[in-house]
């Protein structure tokens, strides 16, 4: 039986840790050729060294896989480009794309500097963009694409102290969308992931000293939940971007797979949950002020009420 | 003039025209002291003009408001702060902000330049996160604030042709979100308006794009039937939300055509799959069309 990738050629960006590297090591057994590509920095974005995406590629190889390392940038256009083209000189063409690549810097809104903002937006938006802007030209003309991006629960639900992070992974779920409307009549498909896994991003020591002060307040649902995250492997995420880059998903396209360890949900799109509307004529204030906590309003909860 | 915001100081970015310019003059209307902020540069972020925004100024004091004029960029660290500023060296405080300020360059992805990408997530993305940035360390010292952003149905459902605003917009969600988060227990709320209305930027979709996406049965924001959606009409829902009346209200969207309103709803499971231990890819594309297959429908299925 042939595996599912058979001569297929993939990127896997972010590639030489945590989710990225399960990732490309599920995509070489089943048979693609892999770009393991990984600037190899901290999760701060800093210190780049070659080591991660090495060890990836030695242990792809090891188990009869072809794959390749390559240590540059995704936040830098050009850069971006040459990752692309890794695929092209070494294997001949790319059929799948994978953008893993990103980094963390938490702060509060009020605290959170411009270099904070600009580091973390550049390398998950701007670097998913410049992935995917080279990689849809060549999937353009062959006629054959799969691109599957990371998006996260900090954009889509909103975590406090990830305005930088969760712009951004919101920011790649709007990219998706619209890629995924410009690509698909090419036969390219754009999904995207929004994972939960125990990595070095999410078992930080921030997190471990909230989750501690979480437990010592007794908010015992959160800690139930956060319990787990140790038991949620990053490899867990990797056999739905498998299928996703496999001939089984052509038709699978625009749409957002939460993975957390072995359960998989398809997230809702948006949609209307209560209308008001009138026949004629704008609203006025007054109006609004009586229907709106009648309908709209009614039975919102504010996810972080006044502290008095 | 109405007494809802008397005493209030608000700054509405891109107020120069549509849909800004109509929230300033409602907020003024309201009793607001307004910073009316407008670049003045044309639809592709290009040159810049004083003008508009002094128009609203003047149009507002004619009846009786005040305001002041300011031509800042959002997309600028420093020139944001400056907005901000503005607000408190003029009227004392800063109670509002509404992000409006955007440009537009659409292209289809392949397409798609890189300054393109960066001169449209600078203004909208970045923009937004600048003024909300400088604006919260002002609302937090005074304990409490409103905050509204604008989103957009070309992120929230994707338009083809439009990845850089797209990207922009639903990051614009995403910063709400976390926003609302970080400063609830300030007595801040932070929410977005994703509004469908006819100005300037909408009309530079071509005659000839809305007829192909009409054919092609892509009818994603594009009425079915004839229905007002003037910029003034997002205008009262929103200063709503500014009011003591909306102060529980956060981290919600709010989609405004006209004079139809609905909150949309959060991202959230809407089918599972568990298995106890780690999927197979194989098991994966077994199950996978008798369970999330069941309904799902390509936005832009392949065409050979």
């Amino acid at each position: 039986m042939p595996a599912m990738l058979d001569g297929k050629v993939a990127v896997v960006t972010g590639a030489g840790r945590g989710i990225g590297r399960g990732i490309s090591i599920a995509l070489a057994a089943a048979g693609a050729k892999v770009v393991v590509n990984d600037y190899g920095v901290d999760i701060h974005g800093n210190v780049p060294t070659d080591a991660p995406a090495n060890e990836v590629v030695g242990e792809i190889k090891k188990a009869g896989g072809q794959a390749i390392s390559n240590g540059d940038s995704v936040a830098e256009w050009d850069a971006a480009e040459r990752i692309i083209q890794t695929a092209v000189k070494e294997f001949g063409r790319i059929d799948i794309l994978v953008t893993c690549a990103g980094i963390l810097r938490d702060r509060m809104i009020f605290n959170m500097s411009e270099d904070d903002f600009d580091s973390v937006l550049a390398v998950h938006l701007k670097g998913t963009f410049n992935c995917i802007r080279h990689a849809c030209v060549l999937m353009r003309q062959q006629k054959y694409g799969r691109i599957i991006t990371f998006t996260s629960g900090s954009g889509l639900f909103g975590n406090p102290g990830q305005a930088n992070y969760g712009s951004a992974k919101a920011g790649i779920s709007g990219l998706t969308k619209v890629a995924a409307r410009d690509l698909g009549k090419y036969g390219v498909t754009v999904n995207s992931i929004a994972p939960v896994a125990a990595t070095r991003m999410t078992l930080t020591d921030e997190f471990l000293k909230a989750r501690e002060i979480r437990k010592q307040q007794g908010i015992i649902r959160e800690e139930r939940a956060l319990a787990q995250l140790e038991d949620l492997k990053p490899e867990d995420v990797a056999p739905v971007v498998v299928y996703l880059a496999s001939d089984y998903a052509a038709n699978v396209n625009g749409q957002f797979f939460l993975c957390a360890g072995g359960s998989v949900s398809l997230l809702s799109q948006p949609r209307a949950v209560k209308t008001i509307f009138k026949d004629e004529g704008a609203w006025t204030l007054d109006e609004l002020d009586e229907i709106v906590p009648l309908t709209l309003a009614e039975g919102l909860v504010n996810p972080a009420p006044p502290r008095e | 003039m109405g007494e809802r915001l008397k005493g209030k100081v608000a700054v509405v970015t891109g107020a120069g025209r549509g849909i800004g310019r109509g929230i300033a003059l409602l907020l003024a209307q309201e009793g607001a002291a307004v910073v009316v902020n407008d670049l003045g540069g044309a639809i592709d972020g290009s040159g810049s003009s004083s003008g508009p925004a002094q128009e609203v100024v003047t149009e507002i004091k004619a009846k009786g408001g005040r305001a002041i004029a300011n031509a800042d960029s959002v997309a600028d660290f420093g020139a944001a702060e400056n907005i901000i500023k503005s607000a408190v060296k003029e009227f004392g405080r800063l109670d509002i902000l509404i992000n409006v300020a955007g440009i537009l360059r659409d292209r289809m992805i392949f397409n798609l330049s890189e300054e393109d990408w960066d001169a449209v997530v600078k203004v909208h993305l970045k923009g937004t996160f600048n003024c909300v940035r400088h604006a919260s360390v002002q609302m937090r010292e005074q304990k409490g604030g409103r905050i509204i952003n604008f989103s957009s149905t070309s992120g929230l459902y994707g338009n083809s042709g439009q990845a850089n605003y797209g990207a922009a917009k639903d990051g614009i969600a995403g910063l709400t979100r976390v926003v609302s988060r970080d400063l609830g227990k300030y007595g801040i709320t932070v929410n977005a308006i994703a509004p469908v209305a006819a100005t300037r930027m909408t009309a530079t979709v071509s005659d000839q794009a809305r007829e192909t996406r009409a054919k092609r049965g892509i009818t994603a924001g594009a009425p079915a039937i004839q229905m007002r959606m003037e910029p003034e009409d997002v205008a009262p829902m929103v200063v709503y939300l500014t009011t003591d009346n909306a102060k529980n209200i956060n981290g919600q969207t709010f989609l405004i055509r006209g004079s139809v309103i609905s909150l949309l709803n959060y991202p959230a499971p809407a089918r599972t799959i568990t298995k106890i231990g780690r999927w197979k890819p194989e098991e994966i594309a077994a199950i996978f069309p008798s369970t999330f297959g069941m309904d799902l429908v390509n936005p832009a299925p392949r065409q050979d």
